[in-house]
């Protein structure tokens, strides 16, 4: 981003009418540009919100940190550079170099990195921090010629990792990739020289552009997507399988065609995180079933669900998966190396995010690989990644086994067990990963940070359930939040998320049941909003209701309580209380 | 010319939102009051950046206006033709 672009989106923010999100830029130099770029990145990220950056002080990061501790942020950015650890690192410094200072720069750098570490967690209690380690290159004092690291620098360098691994243990703490800096934003153009003489400033614009796009994305990470749906032939493996046979498929060094097992060894790594991976390709089913069964393919057959193969248009392929995750096409992303099945899809499904897999040519295997790692990374992996996939491949076979006359009865046949927890403390990030990612059966799809989210269920008044789900055919984990408030006998609900495998089975009846019984409320208000995708909430709440829901629509407990009875048959459900 | 005015505008309308167009290009450090030395300085470097140019910096002083950035920009695309007739290295305003 240039600083033009940057500061028309912060001029174009300054009309918006969205809540005021704090947040603080902790740095040791005058922030200045950085903090244009910033702001401008988190207004992108944030389009509904009003983004406040406050500044601390010049060469005081640690009493930046303390003083900001103080007050009420949402995020914080904490931008480290080696003058921070000890001004004689700077090149504004005035003081004497002399060699035999080096163990005594050491000695500061240590404690100052402690003391950091320290604040940099007590911070974090209040509000979540990304932190960018040293950007710049040390000042060239030491005594080695610049080819050879001294230890002196290696020390250095030592503390500061050494600072960063303790702290990354800390969830509320993100660091930035320094690795992926030195993609973006080579070493040898980042210090600005004249900007740090004449103004402090010391980054070169388009490294604090570099940094303040990762940073905006620690601090509020774009909602990663949920599914890949990829080709096989020329894509998952070199080679036609209709022309080349299940045996002449390729994918090894001595074929050339190594990047297809990367890209292959990339596909496993993110089922195992719970992306749901399936696959589209015009083939013979039955010779695709003994390709998948090869024994050297570098992901397990079972990683992908479903398997679409067959000689029907691709786009009906990527509806049917859609459908078997019960997601919607925007949450998909479709690997292909014909340019004519990716427009065939991208027609039909203008939404999906279509990608073309660049067929023998390594660097763009390798690039298309690191674009996908951004697009579904995502910085926790909770239980319920683990068992995605088996659970939508068991439900969906249970479903072909039998019809589905009667909704309520396959939770019965299921031995179904809903467990609901009310405690709002210790904070739950699934909770809060759940209410925003979920776009088709949410209340109102109002999106939280950590800290909003934190400062909703932590007022008096508020109260929070999140229900866990099992049945004879395994864990869901915990699949629905629903919270608000409860004042004078009124339940106010304004925030209500299920994950998209559950609400087919009736699972929000029985949810809504155990909330009104568990606090035994005489009226039910639900802050409804339409979204253009939560058609289901709203048909939902249609049937409960009696009519179409409005905002702030409002129902007796004895109408409530009589409606859900009427679709619920289900065992009584264990009030898990932690 | 009237291309790099309206591009320096925009620079100026970034910088100083509060100034209406006919404002911009009369405007100066003395008139208008955000004009700051952070105000000074942000303008300073989208300009550079959004016309690939570096300002000479002891040609600061005259940078306090409108009409003083555009003469500077102007000596920039003077110079560039120079360096570029010299068979110099270019060094400073590109379209």
């Amino acid at each position: 981003m240039k600083l033009l672009e940057a500061l028309d989106i912060v001029k174009g923010m300054n009309g918006r009418e969205g809540r005021a999100l704090p947040a603080y830029l902790a740095t040791g130099f005058t922030s200045l540009h950085l903090k244009t770029f910033l702001t401008a990145e988190l207004s992108k990220l944030l389009p509904d919100r009003t983004i406040e950056v406050s500044e601390g002080l010049f060469g005081d990061l640690l009493g930046n940190l303390r003083r900001f501790s103080k007050s009420e942020f949402e995020f914080g950015a904490v931008f480290l550079e080696w003058c921070d650890l000890d001004s004689r690192l700077g090149i504004r410094s005035a003081a004497r170099w002399n060699s035999s200072d080096l163990d005594d720069i050491l000695a500061t750098t240590q404690r100052r990195a402690q003391e950091l570490q320290q604040q940099l967690n007590e911070n974090s209690l209040k509000s979540p921090i990304a932190l960018s380690l040293p950007t710049l290159p040390l000042v060239p004092f030491s005594y080695t010629p610049g080819w050879q690291a001294s230890s002196f620098d290696l020390e250095l360098h030592g503390i500061v990792r050494s600072m960063t691994s303790a702290v990354s243990h800390n969830t509320r703490i993100r660091v930035l990739n320094s690795q992926r800096i030195d993609i973006e934003s080579p070493l040898k153009e980042r210090f600005d020289v004249e900007g740090e003489t004449l103004t402090g400033f010391p980054y070169r614009l388009p490294h604090a552009s570099s940094l303040a796009f990762s940073v905006a994305r620690l601090l509020q990470a774009p909602l990663p997507k949920k599914g890949l749906i990829t080709d096989l032939d020329e894509t998952l493996w070199k080679g036609t399988l209709g022309e080349d046979g299940v045996d002449g498929i390729r994918w090894d060094l001595e074929h050339k065609s190594q990047m297809h097992a990367f890209y292959q060894r990339f596909l496993g790594s993110l089922a195992s995180a719970g992306v749901m991976v399936g696959v589209a390709s015009k083939n013979d089913p039955a010779l695709v079933n003994e390709a998948m069964n090869r024994e050297d393919l570098a992901i397990s057959q079972s990683s992908f669900y479903p398997i679409e193969a067959h000689w029907e248009p691709k786009s009906h392929s990527v509806t049917r998966i859609m459908e078997a995750w019960n997601v919607s096409d925007d949450s998909i992303v479709f690997v292909d190396d014909s340019p004519f099945e990716l427009a065939e899809v991208k027609a039909a499904h203008p939404d999906v995010h279509c990608l073309q897999f660049p067929t023998g040519d390594p660097v763009g295997v390798y690039n298309l690989v690191q674009k996908l790692r951004d697009i579904f990374g995502k910085g926790t992996i909770f239980p319920e990644d683990a068992v995605r996939v088996e659970s939508i491949r068991r439900r969906n076979l249970h479903r072909s086994m039998r019809s589905m006359s009667a909704p309520q009865d396959f939770i019965e046949d299921g031995d179904a067990e809903l467990t609901c927890n009310f405690e709002k403390f210790p904070p739950d990030l699934r909770a809060l990963e759940l209410v925003n990612k979920t776009n088709q059966f949410n209340l109102n799809g109002r999106r939280y940070t950590e800290s909003s989210w934190l400062k909703l269920v932590g007022e008096s008044s508020a109260f929070l359930m999140i229900a866990s789900y099992r049945d004879k055919f395994g864990p869901l984990g915990k699949i629905a939040v629903l919270g608000g408030s409860l004042q004078s006998g009124k339940l106010n609900i304004s925030v209500w998320a299920m994950s998209c495998r559950a609400f087919s089975r009736r699972i929000e009846y029985k949810c809504l049941y155990e909330l009104v019984k568990h606090f035994g409320a005489k009226q039910i208000a639900f802050d409804f909003q339409t979204t253009q995708r939560n058609g289901p909430i709203r048909d939902f709440l249609c049937g409960i209701l009696g009519t179409a829901p409005s905002t702030e629509c409002t129902v007796t407990r004895e109408i409530l309580q009589q409606r859900l009875e009427s679709f619920l048959r289900l065992p009584e459900p264990v009030n898990e209380r932690r | 010319m009237k291309d790099v005015e309206d591009r320096l505008a925009h620079c100026f309308s970034a910088v100083f939102p509060e100034l209406t167009d006919g404002e911009i290009r009369s405007a100066t450090s003395e008139t208008v009051r955000s004009w700051d030395s952070v105000a000074g300085v942000t303008l300073i470097a989208v300009v550079e950046e959004e016309f690939c140019v570096r300002l000479d910096s002891d040609d600061l002083s005259n940078l306090t206006s409108f009409q003083g950035f555009l003469s500077s920009l102007r000596k920039a695309e003077h110079d560039q033709d120079e360096a570029e007739r010299g068979d110099e290295r270019p060094s400073s305003l590109q379209a």
